[in-house]
């Protein structure tokens, strides 16, 4: 499955692209929107890609279920509307539940990976 | 938690706006799909190219699709709601492209579903009734049972023993009591009408926690002797009798004698404790009676806060041993018993499987009809063999197969069971009134017969029952090793030619039971429509009621019902209108059975060896007054009527009938002969003397349905109750009734009569005449759905011929050759399913010496054999026409 729900690290690492983390687009999805305000799933899509600097590895199509998740959780909302070049889209945005979900969700995450940081980096020194 | 719920619904939800969500998300993938490949344009790649390299990027347009769909709700639901819809779309086509097959399964299905949910409302009501009072199901009634006595006798203790309730028991909180009072309900100005009266404790009011809907209901002032006489009064009453007034406190309606003050009315709807409209204080004061032999009385209470029914059932038991010890002549041998109050008329939880059993009965109706329409799906699906095959070649697995024909059975089923719960309904309303026409005010006002949601629920699990025997089990016959033979020979017909020796098997067992369920069809139908009674004149000119005089204490009759008694009549033989009164103890033909024996002739008078044989026969008794055989028109064939010498303390002589001469004498002269009273284990009472005899009344409606009467002479101020029978010339009798009660309240408030009924309306016996309607119902539907079934196998099977009639035609043979070969076989299987049910009839006629068939075997045989072949032929027709008029070269070309 192209949208990763478990950790690939050592392969994505030789092929120089990371896998998402289980849970995690959604956090991004979330946190896109928070940043740019309502867009549509190519602009969602694109965004992260240009944030992460091109290292996530991520089928754009996976967005989609992303935003359908995060739309049945109520944490975002969608409406058809008209894109800069006079196309059609559905714009996706923030709730005021996906605001206070994102924060929570960063805030876990940022503990998250600093207990994983000082644990990766004890075993670092005690290997060495 | 919320946000889950919240997660869940929606899932849930998208179910149901699948192919919204599903356009939506095309829309949107193609719109992303069209952006990255213009961007990829822009990078320098051909249109084909970008587009294949855009579709790459988003992971496939499939598998993108999946995906959405798998995060959008729950697959599993999905898939089975919507392949189930499909289903049921094409369960309502097979409904319109097979309409016999669709008219059959409704007809019967809902037959039976309308006599199985109908059953289970009423026996619901019965033995699991609920008192719709607040906490109704915290009221219990308490009482003592001793085996010893009859149940009214026990309740002659339980005034004295409501005080030791009252003050030993905290488990109850607070005790009523009532009995039931009839009397005649006199309103200025209105007709007289004979009620039951609840006379209650005040207490009774406060459990049943029912506000009165005008003024106020009694309080202990009301029940001490001496007080004025008050009454509550119910909505309709107050409605019928004082049409709704609002001076209604304080206005007086008579109950008897006495005239009592209105004080309350209660809501609409209120009848509690039976079914009851009019309630006066209960003012029996236990010091007035010995133990034992107080009035009859029910007592009631309710359920301490946070006591149980155990704990009540204990305590009851403790005071009940308590009893029996302080009060041996009334108690050894009574326990105590507290049940739910709206259980009263169950009193033995341990016979409630007798209306299990009844439940079953009716629920197994569905069973038997349902495997007759199964056959008729069968033939239907196995003409659809090639569908399956196809099906099963692009990937269903059976199962998906069986659902399929289970959801398709199910549109059919669920209709019927619609159609069921309407018939249903209607059938419940026939009961309520039945019951309210013979057992008035005293149906307790709790059983309710409208369908309510379990009856839906049972006809809903009962029209899935339907579904799995008409349509999973043809489904699972259909499907097994047949259709992969189904795939092999796809379109040559192959499959249906394999099954020549099933179709045999089914042919001749549908005409066999067909043929065996005849006669009782035909016999039952003949019971239900033809009048049971014939009295052989204008019965309708007779009025009949019950006569009572009702007292205020027991035994204090003395001459005064003699007199009104006689004074009645008088009245009524005054009246222009009537042209006979007479006295009965009994409604013709309602006479009660007792044992007899007979001495064998005259000459023998006194000797026991002169009785007939092992000799007890039931007879029909009656005391009739010395008119009642003028009255009613009844000629004395022989011997003399009754005359005042009769009614002499020493007389001894009786009336017999036609039917007692010869069933109970043999015949011959009878005059003179004797007849006694036997009881088993007792002395036989005194000799009586037959003096006359007389034809059979009621006249037997067939020849074998009359009984053996004898009449005694009587005085009737001796028999209470007594039935009056009146005769009512040059109006209409049943517009005569009121007149009669008003005539009757007129000699004497306190003499009461019952329903006023026609001879006509008695010897409708209406029950009887429903059950043998339901029974004749029944039989005609499976008769039908037999008719139907023969009528469907013979059509497959001709059909299944149809190619090779078109090909022997083609090869130059006869037509009505070919026509003979056909007939030939068909009646061939019908004959044999004729003779297969016939059979057992034959043996059961032949073992029952032509008694059940009343001997007309010869006749109800031909009519068997007439009307099965006659349905069998007719089947074979259309398609054997169909089959003749085929274009050689179309069968050709489909045997190809």
């Amino acid at each position: 499955m192209p949208y990763s729900y478990g950790s690939r690290i050592g392969k994505s690492m030789s092929e120089d692209k990371l896998d998402l983390l289980k849970g995690t687009l959604d956090l991004l999805v979330l946190q896109t929107l928070s940043a740019m305000g309502a867009m549509h799933g190519f602009g969602i899509a694109r965004r992260i890609e240009q944030i992460s600097g091109d290292q996530l590895r991520m089928n754009e199509g996976t967005i989609y279920a992303s935003l359908v998740r995060l739309q049945n959780r109520r944490l975002i909302k969608a409406a058809w509307g008209t894109s800069d070049n006079n196309r059609k889209a559905k714009y996706y945005s923030l709730t005021r539940a996906g605001e206070k979900e994102l924060a929570e969700e960063t805030a876990t995450w940022k503990r998250l990976s600093s207990v994983i940081g000082r644990v990766l980096a004890t075993s670092g020194e005690t290997g060495e | 938690m919320k946000a889950r719920v919240l997660e869940a619904l929606s899932r849930l939800l998208s179910v149901f706006r699948r192919h919204r969500l599903d356009e939506d998300f095309e829309e949107e993938l193609s719109i992303h799909i069209e952006m990255l490949t213009e961007e990829n344009q822009h990078r320098g790649m051909t249109p084909a190219e970008a587009r294949r390299q855009a579709i790459l990027r988003v992971g496939g347009l499939n598998a993108t699709r999946e995906i959405h769909r798998t995060a959008r709700g729950i697959r599993l639901v999905e898939d089975f709601f919507w392949s189930s819809v499909l289903d049921f779309k094409l369960g309502t086509r097979m409904m319109k492209k097979y309409p016999g097959l669709t008219v059959v399964g409704l007809i019967g299905m809902g037959i039976a579903i309308a006599i199985g949910g109908a059953a289970y409302r009423v026996i619901d009501t019965i033995i699991d009734p609920v008192l719709p009072l607040d906490e109704g199901d915290r009221i219990v009634t308490i009482h003592n049972i001793n085996p010893t006595l009859s149940d009214r006798e026990d309740r002659k203790t339980h005034l004295h023993d409501l005080i030791t309730w009252r003050e030993a028991m905290d488990t109850i909180k607070e005790f009523g009591a009532y009995r039931t009072i009839q009397r005649n309900l006199i309103t200025p100005g209105g007709r007289v009408e004979p009620m039951r009266i609840a006379e209650i404790t005040a207490s009774g009011f406060r459990i049943a926690r029912v506000p009165p809907f005008v003024g106020r209901y009694f309080d202990d002032q009301d029940e001490r002797a001496g007080s004025e006489p008050v009454v509550v009064i119910g909505y309709d009453i107050w409605q019928a009798r004082f049409a709704g007034g609002a001076d209604i406190l304080g206005r007086t309606l008579q109950l008897g004698t006495t005239l009592h003050r209105v004080i309350g009315v209660m809501p609409r709807g209120f009848a509690f404790p039976v079914n009851n409209g009019l309630w006066i204080p209960m003012r029996l004061d236990p010091a007035s009676f010995e133990r034992g032999q107080a009035p009859a009385i029910e007592v009631f209470g309710r359920l301490a806060p946070g006591a149980t029914m155990s704990e009540a059932r204990v305590q009851a038991a403790t005071i009940a041993q308590r009893l029996a010890a302080e009060y041996p002549t009334t108690h050894q041998h009574s326990s105590t018993r507290v049940i739910p109050y709206a259980h009263i008329y169950i009193e033995r939880p341990e016979s409630l499987w007798v209306f299990h059993l009844i439940q079953l009965f009716f629920s197994a109706l569905l069973v038997v009809i349902g495997t007759n329409i199964s056959i008729l799906v069968y033939a239907r699906t196995v003409t659809r063999m090639d569908e399956f095959a196809v099906r099963t070649a692009l990937g269903a697995s059976r199962t998906r197969v069986v659902a399929q024909l289970f959801v398709e059975a199910l549109v059919l089923s669920g209709s019927a069971a619609l159609l069921g719960l309407a018939a249903a309904n209607a059938i419940l309303k026939e009961v309520s009134v039945l019951l309210v026409q013979f057992g008035g005010a005293q149906v307790p006002f709790w059983w309710n017969f409208n369908i309510n949601s379990a009856t839906v629920e049972y006809a809903a699990v009962l029209a899935i029952l339907g579904a799995a025997i008409v349509g999973v089990l043809p489904a699972l016959k259909v499907t097994g090793r047949g259709v992969h033979a189904g795939l092999q020979s796809l379109g040559s017909g192959g499959v249906v030619r394999h099954l020549g020796r099933t179709w045999t098997v089914l042919i001749v067992g549908q005409v066999a039971i067909a043929v065996m369920l005849l006669p009782l069809a035909v016999g039952t139908a003949v019971e239900a429509f033809s009048k049971t009674t014939e009295f052989g004149f204008a019965s309708s000119e007779f009025l009949l009621s019950s006569l009572q005089l009702d007292q205020e204490r027991e035994g204090e009759f003395g001459t005064r019902y003699a007199d009104v008694q006689s004074e009645l009549i008088r009245r009524l033989e005054a009246e222009p209108g009537i042209s006979g009164v007479t006295l009965t103890t009994d409604v013709p033909g309602s006479e009660s059975y007792f044992p007899v024996e007979v001495e064998k002739d005259v000459g023998s008078k006194g000797s026991l060896d002169g009785t007939l044989g092992a000799g007890e026969t039931y007879i029909g008794v009656s005391k009739v007054d010395l008119d009642y055989f003028g009255m009613f028109e009844i000629p004395i064939l022989a011997g003399r009527g009754f005359g005042t010498g009769d009614l002499m303390p020493a007389a001894t002589s009786v009336i017999v009938n036609r039917t007692f001469v010869e069933k109970v004498l043999g015949g011959g002269s009878v005059l003179g002969q004797r007849v006694r009273y036997t009881q088993k284990g007792q002395q036989p009472g005194p000799w009586y003397e037959i003096v006359g005899i007389v034809p059979d009344f009621p006249k037997p409606s067939k020849p074998n349905s009359s009984t053996s009467k004898l009449y005694h002479p009587m005085v009737p101020s001796d028999i209470h109750p007594i039935v009056l029978a009146v005769r009512v010339r040059g109006s209409e009798p049943s517009s005569f009734a009121d007149h009669l009660r008003e005539v009757t309240a007129a000699v004497d408030p306190m003499l009461r009569l019952g329903p006023v009924t026609t001879l006509d309306e008695i010897s409708d016996e209406i029950w009887v005449r429903i059950s043998a309607m339901i029974l004749g119902l029944v039989t005609l539907s499976v008769i039908l759905l037999s008719a139907a079934g023969i009528y469907a196998l013979m059509s497959v099977t001709v059909e299944q011929r149809r190619r090779e009639i078109g090909i022997r035609i083609a090869l130059g043979a006869d037509r009505r050759r070919i026509l003979v070969t056909i007939f030939g076989r068909a009646a061939f299987r019908l004959g044999i399913g004729v003779f297969a049910g016939t059979l057992p009839i034959a043996v059961v006629d032949w073992t029952s010496n032509g008694e059940a068939l009343g001997g007309h075997s010869a006749l109800v045989f031909s009519c068997i054999a007439a009307i099965m072949i006659t349905v069998g032929l007719i089947a074979t027709v259309g398609p054997a026409r169909r089959g003749l008029r085929i274009c050689p070269a179309q069968a050709l070309k489909e045997n190809g």
